[in-house]
């Protein structure tokens, strides 16, 4: 049903020529499927709806609350929803010094930021170049050092893989400066759920002390709770290249390969430095300083337990690796946890409510609770939550989706990232010495644009604003879309992965706060 | 809002002339003490091997009416009612972990024991193959104890083998050993938290009640003038109870276990809590007579100040002498960061001008809250014949009706607190009455400045019945079959809800 090629096309054409229509390709593939008629019949029935709609009357209106004319517009151009520019900025900036904003702004910017997501599909298609980043979980001045490392909003396009709250200190100032910068910037932020995202488990893990304790009420914790339901489930990298973008901070004393197209992964250190990196072919180290240098390079050396190889992906513990050679230049699912039982097919998670608490079980809880696991097929999760899942269920969707890599985030990696399955997948953990205990460094995951024009077929998935809508860049026959066969000769792997890895921020800085009510026992 | 000690007075150093007249209370408050299984009844007393069960959320409200948690209560305040500085002759005598002691030879007998518990780490070395985060020695470590706990048992506690079931008779052994076996972590997850904590006491409960600790009279222990009362159960805390912490301490670094479901910065401590009950205990006002209540407030003059609390150096430099000192410097051997970031609760208690008998009531009550009543941490309590699932006859007034709030946030626990008691019970006699020391509490921890009373019950739970969303899941709740290497995660989140 999905996936076919002449249906693909047809749709696209089909899409085309109905714009100004806020549909996308995506949609109209899916209601196909859904609903089991031709495109063509969909697309005369939505034509039709459209002009009906075109006469006054609410068509998309319960989407859209406010100003469904508003949604039209390609999202680049969309002012802020009642917000005031200037305002965003000032918030940006109180929050960016670590301190939070009043009630009323977040009450206002989570109102905001609801009416932005809720156009989001439940798969957000981004275009590369991109950065992605894994869990946070309100460590606030390492995501300033990760800003650092990674370039600034709106200079670098970043997709968050979830997590950003519970646990952490500053779980408040990190989710909404990531918030504000998604209202200001909507399409250089990309956010996505990650399962602390969610009532119950923020009242666990903290994010709902941390509120209580700042605001003195539950208020805050409920508005951004609200947000939270609206979150995107996923996301899937478009135009990722095969070779990575020339690297700015590269040193003249970075090792050379021949060509650089055959660097398929590098790591780098905070400040750019490469420190290993591995040719596509032979998947072998090709040059590197001492990995572990990167610790002395940052002036922090890694707490007790921490690695003493930030090693190379694709060895360890990940055995020996081929290369990603399955799926060339297929797309790039992010996602926080992991794959479910129930979703074969990425178009299914586009079918899921997903505007609710996370539930217990289902297809909405797998995706962010499941962990990759070396075990065949699907195993019980420790987490009660979820499943754990091997290489072969890895490949076969990979292979059955055209993903050439699943990014995912959920685990705490000692080295800030880990690739496992042949690259069919990659852990990215953001959260330098987890907990102000672990010892680890954190990484992000730079994809790079593909400007050779042959790269994937970019899609709308019927957020405004975040592609042409499929008919722009890299049309014609030479489209190589996700759903469509990869029958180009397999001589590339997937994309070219660049991986900053970085530490901890440095704590000197910070004052000492003045001490703050007790709780309630001790009064 | 209970009214008591809001004041920002300085740090009351001097003890007043006489009680505090805010202690008064129509009754005298009694100093329990856990009963010890008398001979005559210890011969036809049934021991049962103990087992879970709080299967569920709604079975804690159940637990807090029960003998168990009644004597759980009853067996805290008795060591933490000992550990308060005394003032005898005009003189304060505090009980400082270094001081020269004599302790019983029960004690003696439970140091030795865990002094061969932790040598077993020689015999289990660290793994040296990919790791996450904790160390899968410790399986190895976890299982030599299970192995040799029947032998170590007996060996150490006199009268422990004469104890043992006979075939298929359970004996006080199998009631002991299963407390015992809770004490050191999960083998399963590599995590340890205060549920595992809990069962030490439990342990050391057990034997109480046993007449464990009951020496034959000495010539020496005659001469009772020169005994502070008490004596016996500060052997067992500084004797025993912190030698089992520095115990964990070491298994938590040697083999970096996690914390069992840790809140990150918003737990009280990763792993521990009662050496910060006992550790307040210690540095509180000195009573004057044993029938004086239990202090609310105020510091023996020579304590540290609460606000060293925050100072690394300072934690440093106190950590040989005071256990919450010691609890804190190992925070700080562990975590690196702002004391006041990695460690929000602790500091604002170290702001706390009302001295270490507010801290010390502040941490009865929160342990009562954040650790008995959470299911996630007592869902793998077993009970026995010793600490007993039966109902406890006196307790059911006092929670019976605080079912419904176990899965909502509550308003504030002190205010809620007074139930039972009425306004003139002073909240040392509900402290005493562990169950009306606070309400069931909801999730997280409550601050009265929330005006969200009213609001509460909007906070949306999902369905099902989920529990309290406590913190410090702990104990082994595995799924069957599963091993795989993801259960070696360090801090992964675990689902509340799952069992």
């Amino acid at each position: 049903m999905l996936g076919r090629k002449d249906d693909e096309k047809a749709l696209r054409q089909l899409a085309s020529s109905v714009e100004p229509v806020s549909l996308s390709l995506e949609i109209l593939q899916t209601a196909c499927a859904w609903v089991w008629v031709t495109p063509e019949a969909l697309i005369n029935f939505l034509i039709a709806s459209r002009q009906r709609a075109n006469a006054p009357g609410p068509c998309r209106r319960h989407l859209t609350p406010k100003s469904p004319a508003v949604a039209a517009q390609p999202a680049s151009r969309r002012p802020p929803l009642n917000l005031e520019m200037g305002d965003l900025d000032r918030a940006i900036a109180q929050l960016r010094a670590c301190r939070p904003i009043p009630e009323a702004e977040v009450r206002e910017l989570c109102h905001k930021a609801r009416e932005l997501l809720i156009e989001e599909g439940n798969v957000v298609t981004v275009n590369a170049p991109v950065t992605i980043c894994g869990d946070i979980h309100g460590q606030f001045h390492d995501l300033m050092e990760l800003f650092r490392v990674g370039g600034d909003v709106p200079d670098t396009n970043y997709l968050f893989m979830g997590d950003f709250v519970d646990r952490g200190f500053y779980s408040l100032e990190s989710f909404l400066l990531l918030l504000c910068l998604k209202v200001r910037y909507p399409d250089r932020m990309t956010l996505i759920r990650g399962n602390h995202e969610s009532r119950q488990i923020t009242t666990v893990y903290g994010f709902y002390d941390e509120c209580l304790r700042k605001y003195g009420s539950a208020n805050v914790w409920r508005y951004c709770c609200d947000v939270f339901d609206y979150l995107a489930l996923g996301a899937i990298v478009l135009g990722a290249s095969n070779t990575l973008s020339p690297n700015p901070d590269t040193s003249s004393e970075a090792p050379t390969i021949d060509e650089d197209s055959d660097v398929e992964i590098q790591v780098c250190n905070a400040d750019g430095q490469i420190m290993t990196q591995f040719s596509r072919q032979a998947r072998s180290r090709v040059h590197g300083r001492s990995p572990s240098g990167a610790a002395t390079t940052n002036g922090v050396a890694p707490g007790a337990g921490a690695p003493t190889n930030t090693g190379p992906p694709g060895s360890g513990a990940s055995g020996s690796s081929g290369g990603s050679i399955g799926n060339p230049a297929g797309a790039v699912l992010c996602v926080h946890g992991g794959l479910s039982p129930l979703i074969d097919v990425v178009d299914k998670i586009r079918l899921l409510d997903r505007k609710q608490e996370v539930p217990h079980e289902g297809a909405m809880c797998d995706l962010l609770w499941s962990d990759p696991d070396e075990i065949d097929g699907w195993g019980l999760s420790p987490r009660g939550a979820g499943f754990l899942f091997g290489a072969d269920i890895v490949k076969v969707f990979n292979h059955k989706n055209d993903l050439s890599l699943i990014a995912r985030a959920h685990q705490l990696v000692m080295e800030g990232f880990k690739e496992m399955f042949d690259a069919n997948i990659v852990t990215v953990w953001s959260a330098p010495n987890y907990c102000y205990r672990c010892g680890n460094v954190a990484a992000l995951l730079e994809l790079s644009e593909d400007e050779s024009g042959l790269g994937v077929f970019a899609r709308s998935n019927g957020e405004v604003g975040r592609s042409d809508g499929g008919v722009g860049s890299g049309g014609g026959g030479g489209s190589r879309g996700v759903l469509t066969e990869s029958s180009r000769g397999a001589v590339m792997s997937g994309p070219a992965r660049r991986y900053r890895v970085f530490q901890a921020a440095p704590q000197d800085s910070r004052g000492m706060p003045a001490k703050k009510p007790v709780a309630d026992y001790f009064l | 809002m209970s009214g008591h000690y809001r004041g920002c007075g300085p740090e009351l150093d001097f003890p007043p002339a006489s009680p505090p007249s805010t202690a008064s209370s129509s009754a005298t408050p009694s100093f329990q003490k856990l009963e010890i299984l008398r001979a005559s009844t210890r011969q036809n007393h049934t021991f049962i091997r103990p087992t879970k069960r709080i299967h569920e959320g709604p079975d804690v409200s159940r637990f807090l009416v029960s003998q168990a948690y009644r004597d759980i209560g009853i067996f805290v305040l008795q060591l933490n009612r000992a550990m308060l500085p005394r003032r005898v002759s005009s003189q304060t005598q505090m009980f400082p972990l270094d001081a020269p002691r004599s302790d019983p030879q029960p004690v003696l007998a439970l140091r030795d024991l865990l002094k061969k518990v932790e040598a077993l780490i020689d015999e289990a070395p660290l793994d040296p193959g990919p790791r996450r985060f904790g160390n899968v020695g410790f399986r190895t470590w976890h299982q030599i104890l299970e192995e040799r706990a029947d032998s170590l048992l007996k060996e150490f506690l006199p009268g422990m083998a004469a104890e043992s079931g006979s075939n298929e008779a359970v004996g006080a052994l199998d009631e002991v050993k299963a407390y015992f076996l809770g004490s050191f972590g999960s083998a399963q997850r590599l995590d340890y938290g205060t549920g595992h904590e809990l069962s030490f006491l439990a342990f050391l409960g057990c034997l109480w009640k046993l007449g464990f600790f009951v020496s034959p009279p000495s010539p020496d222990s005659e001469n009772k003038e020169d005994k502070i009362p008490g004596e016996l159960e500060r052997s067992i805390v500084l004797g025993a109870i912190e030698p089992y912490l520095q115990v964990i301490r070491r298994l938590i670094l040697h083999y970096t276990l996690e914390p069992a479901g840790s809140h990150g910065v918003w737990g009280l401590d990763d792993h521990s809590f009662v050496p910060y009950i006992l550790g307040s205990a210690q540095l509180a006002r000195p009573i004057w007579s044993e029938s004086e209540p239990t202090p609310l407030e105020g510091s023996a003059p020579q304590s540290p100040r609460p606000s060293d609390v925050a100072k690394p150096e300072r934690a440093t430099a106190h950590r040989d002498r005071w256990m919450y000192f010691s609890a804190v410097a190992f925070i700080n051997d562990v975590k690196k960061g702002p004391f006041w970031e990695h460690s929000p609760i602790l500091f604002d208690v170290s702001g706390i001008r009302d001295g270490w008998g507010k801290i010390n009531k502040g941490m009865l009550k929160m342990f009562n809250a954040e650790v008995l009543a959470k299911y996630p941490v007592v869902q793998h309590f077993p009970f026995g014949s010793l600490f007993s699932w039966e109902a406890d006859p006196d307790a059911q007034k006092v929670v019976g009706t605080s079912v419904h709030l176990a899965s909502q946030p509550t308003t504030t626990t002190s205010s809620v607190a007074s139930g039972e008691g009425g306004p003139t019970a002073s909240p040392w006699t509900q402290a005493t009455r562990m169950p009306g020391a606070g309400a069931v509490p909801g999730p997280g921890i409550p601050y009265s400045r929330a005006p969200w009373a009213g609001t509460g019950s909007t906070v949306p739970m999902p369905r099902g019945g989920v529990p309290d969303t406590g913190p410090l899941p702990v104990m082994d709740s595995f799924p069957p079959g599963v091993r795989g290497t993801a259960s070696a995660q360090h801090s992964i989140t675990k689902a509340p809800w799952a069992k």
